[in-house]
């Protein structure tokens, strides 16, 4: 019944993950430096963000308020991080134009995360008296009873704007459908690529994948992190070359490079 | 044209109408419309198929009540094939609420199959926590699993004789609408190289694809039509096949809706009220071509 | 002041990483560890979010806000079954167990069954030939939706192998191309987190 226990201190099967986070590192590396000797890093504009400041006017001028949805994950997903980020900057022209923001939770680590991150977004717009208690707050865990939450604030609140950021599921499109029947600006963005064409049928403005995790960098327009934005799109580039040569190799009849690549 | 444009901004209650009466009818007055089975579902059952009589299968039902439409059936179909084929199955599930789901299927399986508790299979029952659960399971069973569902010691469970890990299983059996799938293919196949079959929620399905092609799934499962083949390769009739037909009816009720709305489209256009109409039927309130831009 | 929980999440952050390349069963013991260690936080902070709904629903009893009466309900509801649960348990047999059942699950099934209506009103609208790829997209969705359920079969004996090859092939290149995307993405941003380059998690810019 024991089985042999394993006493390696590294797996070589990982040497291809090891070694793509290298040049990962590297490129980052390479880019920070880049940034801070003054280069002119240029990110190409995202619809969906340059929208945002949009919605919160719209907003503002109808005294509306801006619904922010975080998603439906718990701080164990990276997407999360990303709609944390983005709420922060969010937040910050919320304050600065005078609107209002609800902030609904899945998650009781999100939300205290959430509420620390929109307090000090309103100390940094310089209003901190107009962070209102309780605008982050929690709903449920539970999937279906924390939309019908969010369903039952759109419709009596009507806010001008929704925001849906993070990761989503069976829910998407329940909440966009609900929100495009309000009549609200949406815009959305998911690491969840199953849950993109509800978004995309369902909201004005979509970020696709790897936007949602730019968004915070291309918001706060601070060159380290569009720096981090540049590594990623070299990386892209790099796994896009090893793709093709993989393919070229294995159509030539060497498999070598397309079994290391696999992951173990 | 006001008529066009009434059609365009059509209120959604109709819609939704149109969708109970297609779910209803043929639920009501079942037409049997032919099922085609897919590659995937077709690998799933050669995969459980090739399994010698007495081999150990680790099933977990990871869902809730509110996919059950799609992965009772399911589970049912693939327990009722393993007890057909003399598989010993250890079942589970990592869901609270899916405790009275998994037993139920099993309890449907057994019946129509005669198989016996302890003697077929095992219920474990509910345990939280996913990657903490399966790589317990690969450590050690007993560990996690002192007890079965009704408290009966693993060690004095006939089927579990010398059974402790994944090692001692021919394969895993993940049903699932969530990210549970995710993680027993990280853990299950990709750290204990466990054999692993999935079925999941239709919407879930395309996910997995890349995950048959590298092998690291040796079948995939997906959503009612799946279930619906699967029932088809037994040669049952279930839930899955009945429901068939409804989903049949409602995807052709979508198709007449968009044919419309896109014949209304064009007359609007053609009569020069395509712009009043079109925003009016974009229902988010902006007017606006999203980036997503095709799909407004 | 944010020096100490920036250390911590360096110094998780590269464990937790360095544990992904070290099979050592005591490693993996200390991976396991910690997973439960996170599912023990969970349930503390399961506090944290009994309180802000507690304070979030009071605040509208309190002022007569539109719809008070729902989170009076939401209040009565989060006392009834925190004080049954205590006094009688969760079990499946227990009046929580059989609320769970028979209400809660219920109405869980019916909100994820309002998507069948949803998808249709949302088709509806969406799908409409406004331009060239608007209408290859709607093309592709009408085969879809025929070939992917047995009426297909009955219309063209062609179809599901045509929605077949849609799914295999240029849904799943799409799919792959964003999933790589994604991917590196996460990447990036677990590496800002870990290198403290993006603290907006801790309320700092």
């Amino acid at each position: 019944m024991t089985q042999a226990l394993d006493t390696r201190w590294f797996d070589p099967a990982r040497w291809n993950v090891l070694i793509g986070i290298l040049f990962f590192a590297a490129f980052l590396a390479v880019n920070i430096i880049r940034a801070r000797s003054g280069s002119n890093l240029y990110v190409r504009p995202i619809a969906g963000l340059e929208a945002l400041d949009e919605a919160i006017g719209r907003a503002t001028e109808m005294g509306r308020s801006v619904l922010y949805v975080p998603g439906l994950s718990d701080m164990t997903e990276v997407g999360t991080f990303a709609a944390i980020t983005i709420l922060y900057r969010l937040a910050q022209r919320v304050a600065e134009m005078g609107c209002d923001l609800d902030v609904p939770c899945y998650d009781p680590v999100v939300m205290t995360v959430l509420d620390g991150a929109v307090r000090e977004a309103y100390s940094k717009a310089g209003r901190p008296d107009a962070f209102r208690p309780g605008s982050v707050h929690y709903v449920s865990a539970q999937q279906f009873a924390y939309v019908a939450a969010v369903n039952g604030y759109m419709l009596r609140e009507r806010p001008a704007a929704n925001i849906y950021m993070g990761s989503f599921y069976a829910e998407s499109l329940l909440l966009a459908e609900t929100g495009a029947l309000t009549g609200a600006i949406q815009i959305a963005g998911t690491d969840k690529v199953t849950q993109l064409p509800f978004f995309v049928c369902a909201c004005d403005y979509t970020l696709l994948g790897e936007e949602l995790f730019a968004a915070s960098a291309y918001l706060g327009k601070e060159p380290i992190q569009l720096a981090t934005i540049i590594a990623q799109d070299w990386a892209k580039a790099l796994a896009a070359a090893a793709v093709v040569l993989a393919l070229a190799l294995a159509t030539a009849g060497h498999t070598g490079l397309t079994t290391w690549l696999k992951i173990g | 044209m006001i008529w066009v444009r009434k059609l365009l901004a059509i209120d959604r209650r109709i819609i939704f109408l149109l969708v109970a009466v297609g779910v209803t009818v043929p639920l009501l007055f079942p037409v049997n419309l032919p099922i085609t089975v897919t590659p995937r579902v077709q690998a799933a059952y050669d995969a459980i198929e090739a399994l010698p009589p007495g081999s150990k299968v680790l099933v977990s039902m990871d869902y809730e009540p509110d996919i059950m439409a799609e992965l009772l059936p399911m589970s049912v179909a693939v327990l009722r094939h393993c007890f057909r084929k003399h598989l010993q199955v250890i079942a589970m599930t990592l869901y609270p609420a899916g405790t009275g789901l998994g037993e139920r299927a099993l309890r449907e399986a057994s019946k129509a199959e005669g198989a016996v508790r302890n003697r077929d299979f095992v219920w474990l029952g509910y345990k939280s926590g996913f990657q903490v659960v399966m790589i317990g399971i690969g450590e050690n069973l007993r560990g996690m699993y002192p007890v079965d569902f009704y408290g009966t010691p693993l060690d004095s469970i006939p089927i579990l004789r010398g059974v402790n890990s994944y090692r001692q299983m021919a394969m895993v059996i993940n049903l699932s609408g969530s990210s549970a799938t995710d993680y027993w293919i990280q853990f299950a196949q990709g750290r204990f190289h466990a054999p692993l079959v999935v079925g999941c929620t239709a919407v879930m399905a395309t996910d997995y694809y890349p995950y048959l092609s590298s092998k690291q799934l040796l079948g995939l499962i997906g959503g009612m039509k799946g279930a619906a083949e699967y029932e088809r390769l037994i040669d049952t009739f279930g839930d899955a096949r009945r429901g068939m037909d409804a989903q049949s009816m409602v995807h052709l009720i979508i198709v007449l809706l968009v044919v419309v709305g896109n014949a209304a489209l064009f007359i609007s256009k053609r009569s020069g009220a395509g712009g009043a109409a079109g925003a009016g039927a974009g229902g988010a309130g902006t007017g606006e071509p999203g980036p997503g831009g095709a799909a407004r | 002041m944010r020096r100490g929980p920036l250390l911590v999440t360096f110094l998780t952050g590269i464990a937790v990483a360095a544990l992904f390349f070290i099979p050592n069963y005591k490693a993996q013991a200390v991976n396991s560890k910690l997973l439960e260690w996170t599912l023990v936080v969970y349930a503390f902070a399961l506090i944290l979010g009994s309180v802000s709904l507690w304070n979030s629903h009071a605040r509208k009893v309190k002022n007569r806000s539109p719809g008070w009466g729902f989170s009076l309900v939401t209040l009565v509801s989060l006392l009834v079954i925190t004080t049954l649960g205590i006094w009688k348990g969760v079990e499946e047999k227990s009046p929580v167990g059989q609320i769970y059942n028979t209400v809660n699950s219920p109405l869980a099934s019916t909100m994820f069954a309002l998507l069948a209506f949803v998808i249709a009103s949302a088709a509806f609208r969406a799908f409409r030939a406004r331009s060239l790829e608007a209408t290859l997209l709607l093309a592709t969705a009408v085969v879809m939706m025929i070939g992917r359920v047995s009426i297909g079969e009955v219309i063209s004996h062609h179809l599901p192998g045509i929605t077949e090859w849609l799914l295999d092939v240029p849904n799943l290149a799409a799919k792959r191309a964003i999933a790589i995307g994604v991917g590196l993405g996460a990447v990036s941003t677990a590496l800002k987190i870990i290198l403290g380059i993006e603290q907006s998690y801790l309320g700092k810019s």
